[in-house]
């Protein structure tokens, strides 16, 4: 008896992410280069991006654990876990193009200042929501419990985000949504910026969609083991052949 | 609630005694992070103007880090079959949450204080406003105490555990170890402390609501 599984190869999502990536790089290459910080600005386009999804994908875990606690429907935690561990890693990218851009900007490649702290705190809270993961095998425990810390851990982001405004901090204060308008003045650098933000977006929606496919796929063949036939204990052991060997040597 | 408050506090009770037959958090988590404020200065150095301006934050890290050990060890003890005849006894879950957590709260009480000493012995730390500092070391306590015991609910003696409640209690208990800090600094300043004694406070509900919430969901779970 074998276990067979469906699988939806969709490809649509690779073929939107790729698209709005190339768009995006398009843009960010022939936007002009900045007047004090000059083509290290480019770093911005990707950066920017990533640590808006981070902001995205936590929110969706959010909502994720809302939802599996209110209905207790799988589907809801498999949208949880992924947008978590895309999260992370995009979290982990904006920290590192940040700590790249801050080398020649600031002169070191980290700064005590508060986004920042908050940042690196805010990824090893979701780095310990995957581990609790990881750690729980039962799939309704699993669920059950990274739900609670999805809620809980969601009180970083208006601290992560507010961080520039509340403290007086080396990093600076929001650039396009503010009270007073954007403070990027280039309309070409505005447009790349928002490209990038919709293409990464895009990208984070590819990623969650395949990374979910493969949650329930993982989760499709685990239910389907628990109900394989196991062989019963002793069976692998047989009793020794003592009938004589060809030609008389026992 | 009568009934809840006399299993919290049995589960309390239980939990103590056997810190007392034990002597964990008093013969290896205490003198643990006493070593700990040993060893910082022979790594930085031992400047006396340098130890008595590092001296009061480090002792809140030291609180902060070894003190989620006292959590890790009601995960540790939490096995499943004490989880299954707490239910069968008929246990509520939030009693059970509470008297835990009043647990670890009194034990992390005790920590602060050994270590405390430790810390103003070491690193000659002023002793400014003993009243407030009084209630700060009892909002850290029970912030963490609660923080612990639900990170340990949530981990449940998992495949892990002892590496994992620490994952989770640390990065969450920031605004303890900011309120904590900022509080003493204050104190030494001459400066109004009362909005990071709310915080700590607001910390302290807002984990004990979760806490209690999540209480009879995560006993389900097991």
């Amino acid at each position: 008896m074998t276990a067979q599984v469906e699988i939806r190869d969709r490809r649509w999502p690779w073929y939107a992410a790729v698209s709005a990536i190339v768009v995006a790089l398009t843009l960010s290459m022939i936007s002009p280069a900045d007047a004090v910080q000059g083509d290290l600005i480019r770093i911005m386009y990707i950066h920017v991006p990533a640590a808006w999804l981070a902001y995205l994908a936590f929110t969706v875990t959010l909502a994720g654990s809302i939802g599996y606690l209110a209905t207790k429907r799988m589907v809801f935690d498999r949208l949880a876990a992924s947008s978590a561990e895309v999260g992370v890693y995009f979290t982990g990218l904006a920290i590192l193009l940040g700590m790249i851009w801050g080398k020649p900007t600031w002169g070191v490649w980290w700064t005590w200042d508060a986004r920042l702290t908050l940042t690196a705190i805010m990824f090893f809270v979701y780095v310990g929501y995957l581990a609790l993961r990881r750690a729980t095998l039962d799939p309704d425990a699993r669920a059950k419990r990274s739900a609670i810390l999805g809620v809980l851990a969601i009180v970083q982001i208006p601290i992560v985000h507010f961080s520039v405004v509340w403290w007086r901090t080396l990093h600076q204060p929001p650039s396009i949504i503010r009270p007073d308008g954007p403070a990027i003045q280039d309309p070409l650098m505005v447009v790349a910026l928002v490209a990038g933000v919709v293409a990464f977006t895009v990208v984070y929606a590819a990623l969650v969609t395949k990374r979910m496919e493969l949650a329930r796929i993982e989760d499709a063949v685990v239910a389907r083991e628990a109900t394989l036939e196991r062989p019963v204990a002793g069976e692998a052991v047989v009793a020794p052949d003592l009938s004589p060997e060809p030609g008389g040597a026992r | 609630m009568s009934g809840i408050r006399r299993q919290a506090l049995a589960v309390a009770r239980r939990d103590l005694a056997r810190e007392r037959r034990r002597g964990e958090v008093l013969w290896v988590t205490i003198p643990f992070g006493v070593i700990a404020l040993l060893l910082v200065p022979l790594a930085i150095g031992t400047d006396q103007a340098t130890l008595h301006r590092v001296g009061p934050g480090l002792y809140w890290v030291v609180v902060l880090l070894f003190g989620v050990l006292v959590g890790v060890r009601g995960a540790a003890d939490e096995t499943g079959p004490q989880r299954d005849a707490a239910a069968l006894l008929g246990l509520d879950p939030v009693a059970v949450f509470a008297g835990r957590t009043i647990a670890t709260s009194s034990l992390l009480v005790l920590f602060e204080i050994v270590v405390g000493v430790a810390a103003v012995a070491f690193y000659d730390i002023d002793l400014i406003g003993v009243g407030w500092l009084v209630v700060v070391v009892l909002l850290v306590a029970a912030g963490l105490g609660t923080l612990a015991t639900l990170a340990s609910s949530i981990v449940a003696a998992g495949a892990g555990a002892a590496a994992l409640v620490p994952l989770l209690v640390a990065p969450l208990a920031i605004p303890l170890l900011l309120g904590a800090t900022q509080s003493l600094d204050g104190l030494r300043q001459g400066r109004s402390i009362l909005s990071w004694i709310l915080l700590m406070i607001v910390v302290v509900l807002v984990l004990g609501i979760v806490g209690v919430v999540s209480s009879g969901p995560l006993q389900e779970s097991r």
